[in-house]
């Protein structure tokens, strides 16, 4: 038994994290209002809204951002650094934006330092220009972004398909809706689920087609949808957005999960277009050549292979899918073969790979919620509100589920929504913002802490655009390399930390941080410590 | 009676020759069937050639809970009338008079008749989803009320539960019906499968695993059985045991297309791309409708690097994946593309 000793001496049980729910403590505790609690008309009322982490005062602290339904504000929370959140919304000009609000996506389109906010709505979406950190103002007509018509928007992402330095602007566009002429539940043969009726939709209602605004550098952004090719797919129920380098050609490409219908892959050619190749590249449908329910999706290399890999969170009786970028952009449906083919009771929505315990291997993230509130009658194991889930990363390709031992934060059950991921007290551990239907919002933080070590980064372009959009990181610590870029939007309709988050495992410091400015421009930083924020300005 | 199509009946008012004739089939129409009935009577009474009313008489007599006194005339209306509208009206009629009356065994014969002469016609095919939902009521209220402690009560109520999604429920009647009768086929794999529609979580994966093993114990040439195993040991991690079941269900039943896909994949997962191709090759041969099998070897052409070959089976993945026209879909496009209002 001697060996047996030994080797226990060497063995050390994985970290165990502890997720709480914090936001009324935190000072989150308005309800944001989102349609029926108990049953639902229409499909507007299920499909949520978003939530944004983001720095809108530069004071190095990441503030709130919360979409609401129709019925109570959209609102906006100020980080004092301390663990609390104050409600600025009205004092910072966003006290009337009322409506369906639905996505929220961040980046600094007017390269002046401040972060910007776009909000989609079904209805109008709106910009806001942030004015020095001390004001947000509507420019949503001055900036050319007002629609001719009632538009059910959802998910966004600014990014920089041209590499001119200004942040472009993607929306990704539901459906036709329109609550006069949609039926009622029960009206018809897609306003049922396994008996009871329920809203109509997705099936049964028009398409819509995907928007890409070009930014035009001067304040003002110009429809380029049909000329870029991003018009062209018309038979898709689009929801979020994400946006990455899948080839790795440097030029960033736009991911779509769709409801019901394929999602969509739209590659940049480099010479203002998109060409749609979802199918060939292997993540318009799950490994069965069958579409799903796509709602969130999340990119990250997952397996240290250098190439951006997709999680996309799809509805009950379905697998969520992760998308194994095989190299050159082309994907292998690897949800069976990475262990995740076990929670098909869920319909998930927001979503993201994050490094909880820092031992630089990104784990993944998701929260789930029924669609329709009237599952509950059914009694069976699908439910309105229900638990999130978290996997962990093996370093191995694979993942195992610990959403039952992550602490009450995981298992509290919510008709959730949109997830952003971001480290809103700097401690090297990243939290996790929810939107809840009807509730006030989740904020998931670890009671507990790792010995692992971190690094932050934030990265700022100068010929580049501002925020960083599209910068590409390889972080080498403890002889290992990691990969990552810098986005907007992604997860559901949500706008995580615009910083770069390492878990760095033992290491103190990283050996080498390799930055792929969009400019062309390659940057590398040596023997950086860890445990801090770094700021990085492109040379 | 109130099934026969109004719209259809309005055709026949302007060719009526008599104006008494018109007017009591408007009657008719307007649900007026006691007054059209006595109209229609009279008329034939006068005139005993005119097919037209004796047609409109046998449906008011129907139309008026008369089915008895309808049916003689319907029956020869239907096989004799020459007029094919009028033929179509005879039947439909005799067919729910039929129903009405509980005469299932006359009531197929007219029915497949219907079947053979308007096979496209709304009104028949929804009168066909009709009798068969009838003769379906009628077997389970018979089965529940002549053999209620049978295991089939079990294993049909086991059935209706997962069609209605209440798995947990399903498999409770299908452990019932393993405890009434424990060597039926079958009984085991359904509820393997109840056990898995419910959730692929661990627990349930190895109690429906038992459950397919059970299957095969009474049923060793089971290639489902085996497939559904092989698919467990996928979602187990444990591939290579995986592929040997795969392996067996192919040679059980070298039609069943499924375990060559799902070889396929492992094999794919293995970089072992061109063993792939041809285990997917092989089953695309099988099954040419398979949307599974052509995306999957659409994948492995790609994976192997033959592009040509893997757009050829895009094109074959894409006709199976259009939408079938009961979609809508080129209606619902439309729709949308209307110009907004001001």
């Amino acid at each position: 038994m001697k060996w047996f000793a030994v080797a226990l001496l060497f063995w050390a049980a994985p970290y165990t994290p502890q997720f709480h729910n914090i936001a009324a403590s935190a000072g989150l505790t308005e309800s944001i209002p989102n349609g029926g609690a108990k049953t639902k008309q229409f499909i507007i009322e299920t499909t949520g809204s978003g939530v944004a982490f983001l720095d809108y005062d530069n004071d190095g602290f990441l503030d709130i951002f919360i979409a609401s339904g129709e019925g109570g504000p959209s609102r906006l929370y100020h980080n004092d650094g301390k663990g609390h959140f104050t409600d600025v919304t009205a004092k910072m000009g966003l006290g009337e934006s009322s409506g369906w609000a639905q996505g929220v996506c961040a980046g600094d389109y007017d390269n002046d330092g401040f972060t910007d906010l776009f909000v989609t709505y079904w209805g109008q979406n709106r910009l806001y220009r942030n004015a020095g950190g001390v004001h947000f103002e509507d420019v949503t007509e001055r900036a050319g972004l007002k629609q001719d018509r009632t538009r059910y928007n959802s998910g966004c992402a600014f990014l920089d398909y041209n590499n001119d330095g200004h942040a472009d602007l993607f929306v990704a566009n539901y459906l036709k809706f329109d609550p006069k002429t949609t039926p009622k539940p029960g009206e018809n043969a897609y306003c049922w689920y396994r008996g009871i009726p329920v809203n109509c939709g997705p099936r049964g209602l028009p398409f819509d087609r995907n928007i890409l605004y070009r930014n035009n550098g001067n304040g003002t952004f110009t429809d380029v949808s049909d000329a870029s090719g991003i018009s062209k797919p018309d038979q898709n129920y689009s929801l979020g957005v994400l946006t990455g380098d899948f080839n790795n050609d440097g030029l960033v490409d736009v991911y779509v999960a769709c409801d019901q219908t394929p999602s969509l892959l739209y590659i940049n050619q480099g010479d203002g277009t998109f060409v749609e190749e979802a199918l060939l590249r292997g993540v318009a449908f799950d490994e069965n050549g069958k579409a799903m329910s796509g709602m969130g999706a999340t990119a990250a290399d997952y397996n240290g292979d250098g190439w951006l890999d997709i999680f996309r969170s799809n509805f009950s009786d379905e697998r969520e899918t992760l998308y194994r970028n095989r190299g050159r952009g082309e994907f292998d449906d690897s949800t069976v073969a990475a262990g995740m083919s076990v929670n098909t009771r869920y319909v998930g929505w927001g979503c993201g790979f994050f490094d909880f315990d820092n031992d630089g291997w990104v784990d993944l993230f998701l929260v789930n919620g029924h669609a329709f509130p009237e599952v509950d009658r059914l009694s069976i194991d699908i439910h309105f509100k229900d638990r999130a889930i978290l996997y962990r990363n093996l370093g191995n390709g694979k993942f195992s589920d610990v959403s039952e031992r992550a602490g009450p934060g995981i298992l509290e059950r919510h008709s959730a929504r949109g997830a952003a991921f971001g480290d809103y007290d700097n401690d090297g551990l990243i939290e996790v913002l929810i939107n809840n239907q009807n509730e006030p919002p989740s904020l998931l933080k670890q009671s507990t802490r790792p010995s692992n070590h971190w690094i932050l980064l934030k990265l700022a372009g100068t010929r580049s655009n501002r925020s960083a959009l599209g910068a590409k990181v390889r972080l080498t610590a403890g002889g290992r390399t990691q990969f990552a870029e810098v986005r907007s939007g992604g997860s559901y309709l949500s706008q995580s930390d615009l910083r770069l988050h390492f878990g760095l495992a033992a290491a103190r410091s990283a050996e080498r941080i390799e930055i792929d400015w969009p400019s062309g421009t390659r940057q590398v930083l040596r023997n950086i410590a860890g445990d801090r924020v770094v700021a990085v300005e492109e040379p | 009676m109130r099934a026969i199509n109004s719209l259809t009946l309005l055709l026949w008012v302007p060719l009526m020759s008599g104006q008494s004739t018109a007017d009591a089939i408007e009657s008719f129409h307007r649900g007026q069937y006691a007054k059209a009935r006595e109209m229609l009577e009279k008329i034939v009474a006068a005139s005993p050639d005119n097919s037209v009313a004796k047609t409109f008489v046998a449906l008011s007599r129907a139309a008026t809970g008369s089915c008895d006194a309808a049916v003689s005339d319907l029956g020869q209306q239907f096989l004799n009338n020459a007029d094919a509208a009028l033929r179509r009206l005879a039947g439909i009629a005799l067919l729910q008079c039929q129903l009405a009356r509980n005469r299932m065994e006359e009531a197929w014969p007219v029915l497949a008749q219907l079947q053979k002469s308007f096979p496209e016609d709304a009104d028949v095919l929804y009168e066909t989803a009709k009798i068969h939902m009838k003769a379906w009521n009628d077997a389970v209220f018979q089965m529940y009320q002549k053999t209620p402690a049978s295991f089939r009560v079990n294993q049909l109520s086991g059935e209706i539960l997962e069609i209605q999604g209440r798995y947990q429920d399903a498999a409770a009647e299908y452990r019932k019906a393993i405890g009434k009768n424990p060597a039926a086929l079958n009984l085991h794999y359904r509820l393997g499968r109840a056990l898995l529609l419910e959730s692929h979580q661990p627990v349930n994966l190895l109690e429906a695993r038992k459950e397919f093993e059970a299957e095969l114990v009474l049923n060793p040439s089971d290639a489902v059985a085996e497939y559904q195993i092989g698919q467990i040991l996928v979602a187990e991690q444990n591939p290579s045991v995986a592929a040997h079941r795969f392996e067996r269900a192919a040679s059980l039943n070298p039609d069943f297309a499924e375990p060559l896909v799902a070889l396929a994949k492992l094999k794919s997962e293995e970089k072992k791309y061109s063993d792939a191709v041809g285990l997917l090759e092989r089953a695309v041969k099988l099954q040419p409708l398979s949307e599974s099998a052509h995306y999957s070897l659409m994948i492995a052409y790609r994976n192997a690097g033959r592009m040509d070959d893997a757009r050829r089976e895009k094109e074959a993945f894409d006709k199976l994946n259009r939408l079938p026209e009961g979609e809508f879909s080129e209606f619902l496009k439309k729709l949308g593309e209307k110009a907004p209002k001001p």
